[in-house]
């Protein structure tokens, strides 16, 4: 069954991703490949739009360099042919002070000859930045202070 | 061929919301549904986790008391055994001002004897927020950037 081998591949890049090496995540992909990760850019400005290998290898070191001990608990995985959605726990280590974020992660791949050509990710941003940012943004806003 | 579980919950979470017309999304939750829209309860208040039929259908009130369905574009659908995962951009307003409001949902749901008895939905919440308020967030300067 496809389905089977693409959840594996998807399964593999993960744990390529979680170890930092991204060569061999890469191999894993398409020359061409895509990945878009929806987020506010003037705070997470690695985010954003990438396309091509050596663009989101960038965006990848990117956030290596600013978080180790990157790993990942897969809670869902679906597949329909060529396609295949995770439903993912990200842990990270903030490398400044050592503090611990984690966030949910909807990542969407797309495959192509056995190669992920597409990467498509949403996340809860709203509580991302509030770890990011180590602020309660929602108390700031209903009082006023965030100035909204 | 069986029409596949989430067709039947898409429609009836659409009557549900735009329609206030419960009865066949009430048929189509387990009794133990174990539902959860990650996001900002303190601003949204029918986001968070729900347990059980009646949380849900409380929360699917509250939701179309807030907003009103415009458009659902499905711009990515996988369909498994008992299971579904969907990517749609949504189109709606709010019931109070008419504001528009654009939200990308991610949706993973888990069917169990062609009901639904698991929901998880990621939105990018920052963008759901700023659209809400009207305006961006001027974040505080604290902490590192990402």
């Amino acid at each position: 069954m496809i389905e089977h081998i693409n959840k594996q591949r998807v399964r593999k890049l993960l744990e390529a991703h979680a170890a930092g090496d991204f060569d061999a995540v890469l191999a894993f992909c398409t020359d061409d490949l895509e990945h878009f990760a929806s987020a506010p850019i003037d705070i997470f400005p690695h985010l954003g739009r990438r396309h091509g290998k050596a663009e989101v290898r960038q965006m990848w070191e990117v956030a290596r360099s600013r978080y180790a001990d990157v790993r990942h608990e897969i809670k869902t995985m679906i597949c329909e042919g060529n396609k295949v959605a995770t439903d993912l726990r990200i842990f990270l280590r903030k490398r400044d002070n050592e503090r611990i974020v984690q966030y949910d992660l909807a990542a969407f791949y797309t495959l192509r000859d056995g190669r992920i050509s597409r990467i498509r990710e949403i996340m809860d941003t709203f509580d991302l930045v509030q770890q990011v940012l180590e602020c309660d943004l929602s108390r700031l806003l209903i009082a006023g202070t965030a100035r909204p | 061929m069986t029409e596949h579980s989430l067709w039947r919950l898409s429609r009836a979470l659409h009557r549900a919301i735009n329609d206030r017309q419960f009865d066949a999304l009430t048929e189509l939750l387990d009794d133990d549904v174990d539902w959860a829209i990650y996001g900002p309860i303190d601003m949204f208040p029918f986001l968070g986790a729900r347990l059980g039929k009646d949380a849900v259908l409380e929360t699917i009130r509250q939701i179309a008391d807030t907003v009103h369905i415009r458009r659902l574009d499905r711009e990515t659908l996988m369909l498994d055994d008992g299971a579904a995962a969907t990517m749609v951009r949504c189109a709606m307003t709010t019931q109070e001002s008419d504001k528009p409001i654009t939200a990308r949902l991610a949706q993973f749901m888990h069917f169990r004897a062609g009901k639904l008895a698991r929901l998880r939905i990621l939105i990018d919440t920052f963008d759901l927020v700023e659209q809400t308020l009207g305006r961006p967030i001027d974040l505080p300067r604290i902490g590192s950037f990402a």
